[in-house]
C-alpha cells in the first residue's frame, strides 16, 4: 500500500530563523494525524508549508504517487492536490453554499459538477441550505460547507487548521465523532492541528507532539500517552503530575518518602534521564517522576507527608492538588494531583504513597 | 443614559438643528418644481435637453474613466510586485488635492494651439496651420471628462485599495488550494469581494462630477451647474434657476439611493486585514509598464500641474499679488472658521444624542444633518437664495411697518448664507469624524460617571468631550479645509466685492491670467493635501 503523504527532513526558515527542522513522517491512505503542541511550536507553519503557502528550506514532500515537492522543484498550492479546512472556514462570502462547494470543480462538465455538488450536499446534510449565503449559516453549518468544499475536488490529503476551535464546547465532541466517521467512510487521509489534547485523543489515529519546530514524538495516542519520550510530551498531554527525586543506592528518595526499586528498574530510569540531559544546562534540570493520578493512594495510618491546597469537583470524584509538607529541600513539590472519593479539607494534612508501577522518569527544565 | 428634562431639550435641539439644515432644500424643491415660467419652457425647448445630456455624458465619462484608472492602480499596488510600491501607494492619492479647474486651465495652456506642446510639434515637423495636423482639443466635453477623472480617480483607488488589502488572506488561500491560479483567484474572489467598495467610490465620483462647475464653465461645456449659474446671475430668474437646481438635485438623489443600496449590501469585509504577499507576479517588463502607468497618473493628476503652478508663481510673483492674497485669504479663513466651528458643535449635539439617548429614532437627526454632502454647491446656493431671499423681504417689510430702518439683505446678502450653505454641505464630514471618535469610547464609559455619583452633564463635559478632543480637532480641520476650497456656492452667494481665495482664482482663470494668482492656487492645493495626509496617517495606524 502506498503512502498518501510522505515528509522527509522538512525544514522551514522565516527571516533566517529556523521555524521547522527535520520533520519526518508518512501517512497511509485513510490515516488521521493530529499535530499538537504549545502555541508557537510550528504546527500551523507545518500545515501551511504542506499547503504551499510557505516555502520549504530543505527536505521533500511527496503527495500520492506522482507529486514530489522539494526546494528546487516548487509547486504552487493549486497543483498540490490538497484540501484545507481553515480555522474560520474562509467561505467565500459572495457565493452561495452551492457555489462555494462547486468553486474548485469548475473544470468538470456541467452535469458531473452538479452531480458532485449534490452528492456532497447530501453527504453533509446541506441540501436544504444550498441557496443560502455563508453569513446566513450557523458555525456548525459553515464548517460542513467548508468540508464539502474541500472534499469536492477529491484531494489526496485533507488539512484541517484548528477545526473545532470555533465550535461550542458542548457540541464539539459529537461533531468530532461525526466528522471522524465521515473521513473514515471516505478513506480520506487527514492532518489536523490543535492545541487541545482532548481533540487529539478523540479524532486522531496518530499523534505528533511538536515542540520548538521539531516533532518530539509520534505514534498512536495510546502509545504516546503510555510511553511519552520526554518531559514536554507528558507535560503537554497532561498525563500526570511531577514528583522530584534523587537516586539512592537501593532506589530513589522523594519528599514523600523513599521508593524501593530493583536494579533493572533503576538502570531503566537512569538511561531515560541521561538521554535527555545533554542539551540543556545541567544546573537547571531536575529529575522528576511522572505520577499519574491513579497510582496515588491515601494511607490513613502513616505520618502525614502532604497538605491539601486545592479541591476541585470532577466526574471522577474530588480532585486534590497537594504540596509536600517538607518544603525546604530540593525535593519539595507543590502540585501533585490525584482523585479521591472522600472529602478532605483545605489545609488538611494527608499521608499518601505511590503504588508500585512502571516508573517513568524525566529531566525537567526548571526555568 | 440621559433622561428627564435635559433629555427633552436635547432631543428638541437635535431635531430642530437637523430640520433647519434640510429645510432650505425643500423650499427650493417646492419653488423649483412649481416653476412654469416662460423662460423655463423656452429653455426646455431649446438648450435644456443638451444641458441634461451633457451632464449625463460627463458623469458617464468620469465614472467609467475613474473606475478604470482607480481600480487598475489599486490592483497594481495591492496585488502585484510592482516596483516603487511604497512611494506610489500615497503618491496616487495626491491628485485628490488638485482642483479640476486648475488642471483644466493649466493643460489648456499646455496643449492649446498656442501652447508649448503644439508649438514644439509644429517646429519639429514644419507644420504651419491647424489644417496640417490633428491634435486633440482639450476644451470639449471629453476633455473635461478626462481632466475631472484625473483628479477624482483617487476616490476609486483609495476605496478599492482598502477593500483589496482588507480581504481575508485565507479566502485567497482557499481558492488556491481549490485549484485556481493567482490570476483566476483575483478574478473570481478578490474582484467580486471589492465590488461594493468600488461601486461606492464610483457613486462618490459621480456626485463630485455633478457638482463640478468651474471646469465645465472654463471649457464652455454647458451642463446643469453652468445653466443654474447663467440663469440666476445672467437672467436674474430665480424660479427657473430653482427648477434647474431641483432637476440636478434629483439626479444626485438617484446616485445617493444607489450608494445607500450598495452600502446596505456591503457585508463582505472581514475585520482581519492581513498584510498579504502580492498574489500576481509580473515579469520585469510588465513591472516597468505598471510603474509607468501609476507614475503617469500621479504626474498628470498632481505633479505636473503643481510644477506648472510653481513655475508660474516664481516667474510672475509680485508684492501686489501678496496683498490681494492676504485680503482674500482672510475672507476664506473667516468663512472656514465659522463653518468648521458650527459644524463641529452640530455634530457633537447630534452624534452624542444618538449615543446617549434611547429613542427609537435617535440616529435620525445625525443622518438627516449629513445629507448635504451629496448636494452640489450650486444647488445649495439656490436653496439659500430660495429660502433667505423671501425671508429678507419679509424682515424688511416688517421693519418698515414697525418704523425701523430697513436692514437690507441681512441673510441672503451676507456671508450668513454662505456659511449656512457650507455647514449643510460639510456637516457630514464633521459627523463622520466625531462619530468614529465616539465609537472608540467603550459603552461602559457612558455608565461610569452616574455610577460614581457624577451628574450626567458634568460627566459629559469631564469625560466624553475630553476623550473626543482629537476627533473634534480632526473634524474641525477637515471641514475647515473643505470650506477653504469650496467654489460654486460662494460664487452664487457672495456679497458684492467679497472674494475668497477660490473665487479670486476662478476669476483669474476666467480672465486667462492665472499667473497673477499662482501662489493662491498653490495655497489651495496645499490645503487640499491636509486631509489626504491625515487619511494616509490614519491608515498606517490600522
Amino acid at each position: 500500500m502506498t503512502n498518501s503523504i510522505e515528509i522527509h527532513h522538512l525544514a522551514v526558515k522565516l527571516d533566517k530563523k529556523t521555524i521547522l527542522s527535520d520533520i519526518n513522517f508518512s501517512l497511509q491512505a485513510g490515516e488521521i494525524l493530529g499535530l499538537v503542541g504549545p502555541s508557537g511550536c510550528g504546527k500551523t507553519t507545518l500545515l501551511n508549508t504542506l499547503a504551499g503557502f510557505i516555502e520549504q528550506e530543505n527536505g521533500s514532500i511527496v503527495i500520492g504517487d506522482s507529486i514530489k515537492i522539494t526546494k528546487e522543484n516548487k509547486l504552487p498550492p493549486e497543483q498540490r492536490n490538497l484540501g484545507m479546512i481553515f480555522q474560520d472556514y474562509a467561505l467565500f462570502p459572495h457565493l452561495t453554499v452551492e457555489n462555494n462547494v462547486g468553486f474548485g470543480i469548475e473544470k468538470l462538465n456541467k452535469s458531473s459538477k452538479q452531480a458532485r455538488i449534490n452528492e456532497l450536499l447530501n453527504l453533509l446534510e446541506l441540501s436544504e441550505l444550498s441557496q443560502r449565503y455563508p453569513h446566513q449559516l450557523s458555525g456548525g453549518q459553515q464548517q460542513r460547507v467548508a468540508i464539502a468544499r474541500a472534499l469536492a475536488p477529491q484531494p489526496q490529503v485533507l488539512l484541517l487548521d484548528e477545526p473545532f476551535s470555533n465550535i461550542d464546547a458542548r457540541l464539539r465532541n459529537e461533531l468530532m465523532i461525526e466528522i471522524r466517521q465521515l473521513l473514515k467512510s471516505l478513506n480520506m487521509t487527514a492532518i489536523f492541528v490543535t492545541h487541545n489534547k482532548d481533540e487529539v485523543f478523540t479524532f486522531a489515529d496518530k499523534i505528533a507532539v511538536m515542540y520548538q519546530g521539531k516533532i518530539l514524538q509520534m505514534g498512536s495516542p495510546i502509545h504516546v500517552s503510555q510511553q511519552p519520550n520526554s518531559w514536554q510530551v507528558a507535560d503537554f498531554l497532561q498525563l500526570g503530575s511531577w514528583l522530584p527525586f534523587q537516586v539512592k543506592n537501593d532506589g530513589v528518595e522523594t519528599a514523600i518518602g523513599n521508593i524501593n526499586l530493583g536494579t533493572e528498574e533503576l538502570t531503566a530510569l537512569n538511561v531515560h534521564t541521561s538521554d535527555l540531559s545533554t542539551e540543556i544546562n545541567e544546573k537547571c534540570l531536575q529529575s522528576v517522576l511522572l505520577i499519574k493520578p491513579k497510582v496515588i493512594e491515601v494511607t490513613f495510618d502513616d505520618p502525614a507527608n502532604v497538605v491539601v491546597n486545592h479541591i476541585g469537583v470532577t466526574e471522577q470524584g474530588y480532585q486534590y492538588i497537594v504540596n509536600s509538607i517538607e518544603n525546604s529541600t530540593e525535593l519539595a513539590f507543590s502540585r501533585l494531583s490525584f482523585y479521591h472519593e472522600d472529602i478532605f479539607e483545605l489545609g488538611q494534612q494527608l499521608s499518601i504513597c505511590i503504588k508500585h508501577h512502571q516508573y517513568l522518569a524525566f529531566q525537567q527544565n526548571t526555568i | 443614559m440621559i433622561s428627564g428634562n435635559r433629555s427633552k431639550i436635547w432631543r428638541i435641539a437635535s431635531w430642530v438643528i437637523a430640520s433647519i439644515l434640510i429645510l432650505p432644500i425643500f423650499i427650493m424643491l417646492a419653488s423649483g418644481l412649481s416653476a412654469a415660467t416662460e423662460l423655463f419652457s423656452h429653455l426646455w425647448n431649446t438648450v435644456l435637453p443638451t444641458y441634461i445630456l451633457n451632464t449625463l455624458y460627463l458623469a458617464l465619462i468620469v465614472g467609467a474613466l475613474s473606475t478604470i484608472l482607480g481600480v487598475t492602480s489599486a490592483v497594481l499596488i495591492t496585488q502585484t510586485n510592482i516596483k516603487g510600491k511604497a512611494t506610489l501607494r500615497w503618491l496616487l492619492m495626491l491628485p485628490l488635492a488638485m482642483p479640476a479647474y486648475l488642471v483644466a486651465y493649466l493643460y489648456t495652456d499646455l496643449f492649446d494651439y498656442a501652447g508649448p506642446v503644439q508649438r514644439y510639434l509644429r517646429e519639429l515637423f514644419g507644420w504651419n496651420s491647424p489644417a496640417d495636423y490633428w491634435f486633440f482639443d482639450i476644451r470639449t466635453l471629453a476633455g473635461a471628462g478626462i481632466v475631472i477623472s484625473l483628479v477624482l480617480y483617487p476616490y476609486v483607488y483609495m476605496l478599492a485599495r482598502t477593500a483589496f488589502e482588507q480581504q481575508d488572506q485565507n479566502l485567497h488561500r482557499a481558492s488556491r488550494l481549490l485549484g485556481l491560479t493567482p490570476f483566476q483567484t483575483f478574478y473570481k474572489v478578490c474582484l467580486p469581494l471589492a465590488r461594493p467598495a468600488i461601486a461606492i467610490a464610483l457613486s462618490l465620483t459621480i456626485m463630485e462630477t455633478l457638482a463640478d462647475f468651474a471646469t465645465v464653465q472654463y471649457f464652455a461645456v454647458n451642463t446643469l451647474t453652468t445653466a443654474i449659474y447663467d440663469t440666476w446671475l445672467g437672467y436674474g430668474d430665480l424660479s427657473t434657476a430653482n427648477a434647474l437646481a431641483s432637476l440636478l438635485m434629483m439626479m444626485v438623489f438617484v446616485v445617493v439611493l444607489f450608494e445607500q443600496k450598495v452600502r446596505m449590501n456591503h457585508r463582505h469585509q472581514t475585520n482581519r486585514p492581513v498584510k498579504s504577499s502580492h498574489i500576481i507576479l509580473l515579469s520585469f517588463s510588465q513591472q516597468l509598464l505598471a510603474s509607468l502607468f501609476c507614475w503617469l497618473l500621479a504626474i498628470l493628476g498632481f505633479l505636473l500641474p503643481l510644477i506648472l503652478l510653481v513655475v508660474m508663481s516664481v516667474e510672475y510673483a509680485t508684492l501686489e499679488q501678496i496683498d490681494v492674497l492676504i485680503s482674500t485669504g482672510v475672507n476664506s479663513i473667516e468663512l472656514a472658521v465659522y463653518t468648521a466651528t458650527i459644524a463641529c458643535v452640530i455634530a457633537l449635539v447630534v452624534v452624542l444624542f444618538k449615543r446617549l439617548h434611547q429613542d427609537k429614532s435617535k440616529g435620525l437627526p445625525l443622518n438627516i444633518s449629513g445629507v448635504g454632502y451629496a448636494i452640489p454647491g450650486t444647488v445649495l446656493a439656490m436653496a439659500m437664495l430660495a429660502t433667505f431671499g423671501p425671508l429678507d423681504n419679509y424682515i424688511n417689510s416688517a421693519a418698515a411697518y414697525l418704523g425701523f430702518e430697513e436692514p437690507g439683505l441681512i441673510l441672503s446678502g451676507t456671508i450668513f448664507a454662505i456659511v449656512f450653505a457650507f455647514v449643510v454641505r460639510f456637516s457630514a464630514i464633521a459627523n463622520g469624524a466625531i462619530s468614529s471618535g465616539v465609537e472608540q469610547i467603550p459603552q461602559s464609559i457612558d455608565l461610569a460617571p452616574p455610577s460614581l455619583g457624577v451628574g450626567r452633564l458634568k460627566g459629559l463635559l469631564t469625560v466624553h468631550i475630553p476623550l473626543l478632543k482629537p476627533s473634534i480637532f480632526i473634524a474641525w480641520l477637515l471641514v475647515f479645509v473643505e470650506a477653504m476650497k469650496e467654489l460654486p456656492a460662494v460664487l452664487l452667494l457672495r456679497p458684492f466685492n467679497f472674494d475668497t481665495l477660490s473665487t479670486q482664482i476662478y476669476q483669474l482663470i476666467s480672465d486667462e491670467r492665472l499667473e497673477q494668482g499662482a501662489i493662491g492656487a498653490i495655497l489651495i492645493v496645499a490645503f487640499g493635501l491636509i486631509p489626504i495626509i491625515w487619511l494616509n496617517k490614519n491608515e498606517d495606524k490600522v
